[in-house]
């Protein structure tokens, strides 16, 4: 449901319910009674839901997620013109949607994952607003980056399965695969956003 | 006539909450920052459930009266 719809059905239920709160002798008819359940419990459920389901779609955007100070150079990490930044690379071919792009890799792929990654928005609120926050290039993740949210798309990927370097060693595929080796570990994938180092690398598409 | 007027007074009291609920929520979907999340969430959300269940308290003690009164 687009936003100006429920604005507009939220503005609706005002009106409606200041009618009643104006004239509350309404509900003496059959008809106003109707109307005062429909005002004063039908409607704003409904508007609740389907704003908070907005909000929710919302919460995903890369837009929202960048609109926090503290995130821009992560922002600007996705731009390095550099294929060996995991972060950029995925960004820039569009391996995780553009306008999703931060919610796709730091979601959580288990049950509740949703409702995590939010748990975890609303702790760095709590940090932005009561406690000091942190240099951008400070900022951790709040548990080691799990495998599986790699394996969801890279799963039985050709690209994954067969390539060379993840089958020099035949150890090393099954320990990617059961979390014992993290992808982003020293020596693999391990440059991902490196904000500390962004003034020295060349940006694709600056500015935009 | 008095328990009338009582009902029509918290009919009125709900009718406030679930305004200033949804007045909160129209303007948090309109101002998209991540604090107007939780705004919409926690402020709007628990003006919205304190009217909805004031509403339903005042139907529910309205027929309880009710009964008392025919017994």
């Amino acid at each position: 449901m687009p936003v100006a719809a429920i604005v507009a059905l939220i503005l609706l239920s005002i009106l409606l319910a200041g009618v009643l709160v104006y004239r509350p002798a309404l509900t003496l008819h059959p008809a106003g009674k109707i109307l005062a359940f429909g005002v004063l419990f039908f409607l704003p459920l409904f508007c609740f839901m389907a704003g908070m389901s907005s909000e929710m779609e919302r919460s995903k955007s890369t837009t929202f997620c960048l609109s926090c100070h503290i995130m821009e150079p992560y922002g600007k990490s996705l731009q390095v013109d550099d294929p060996s930044y995991l972060a950029g690379a995925h960004f820039q071919n569009h391996r995780v949607p553009a306008d999703e792009a931060c919610y796709t890799c730091h979601t959580n792929y288990a049950m509740f994952g949703s409702f995590k990654a939010k748990m975890g928005g609303m702790r760095h609120l709590y940090v932005h607003y009561l406690k000091t926050e942190p240099r951008p290039e400070d900022v951790k993740l709040h548990e080691p980056y799990n495998n599986r949210e790699c394996l969801h798309c890279h799963l039985g990927a050709r690209s994954f399965e067969q390539g060379a370097v993840h089958n020099a060693d035949p150890a090393t595929l099954p320990a990617v695969k059961a979390n014992a080796l993290s992808c982003v570990s020293s020596g693999c994938h391990d440059v991902v956003h490196n904000v500390g180092t962004l003034d020295k690398v060349k940006l694709w598409n600056e500015g935009k | 006539m008095e328990r009338a007027e009582r009902i029509h007074g918290k009919l009125q009291v709900s009718g406030i909450l679930v305004m200033l609920g949804l007045l909160v929520e129209a303007i948090c979907l309109l101002w998209s920052r991540p604090i107007a999340f939780v705004i919409f969430a926690s402020l709007g959300g628990l003006l919205i459930a304190a009217g909805v269940l004031f509403f339903l308290y005042s139907l529910v003690s309205s027929s309880s009266s009710k009964q008392i009164h025919d017994n």
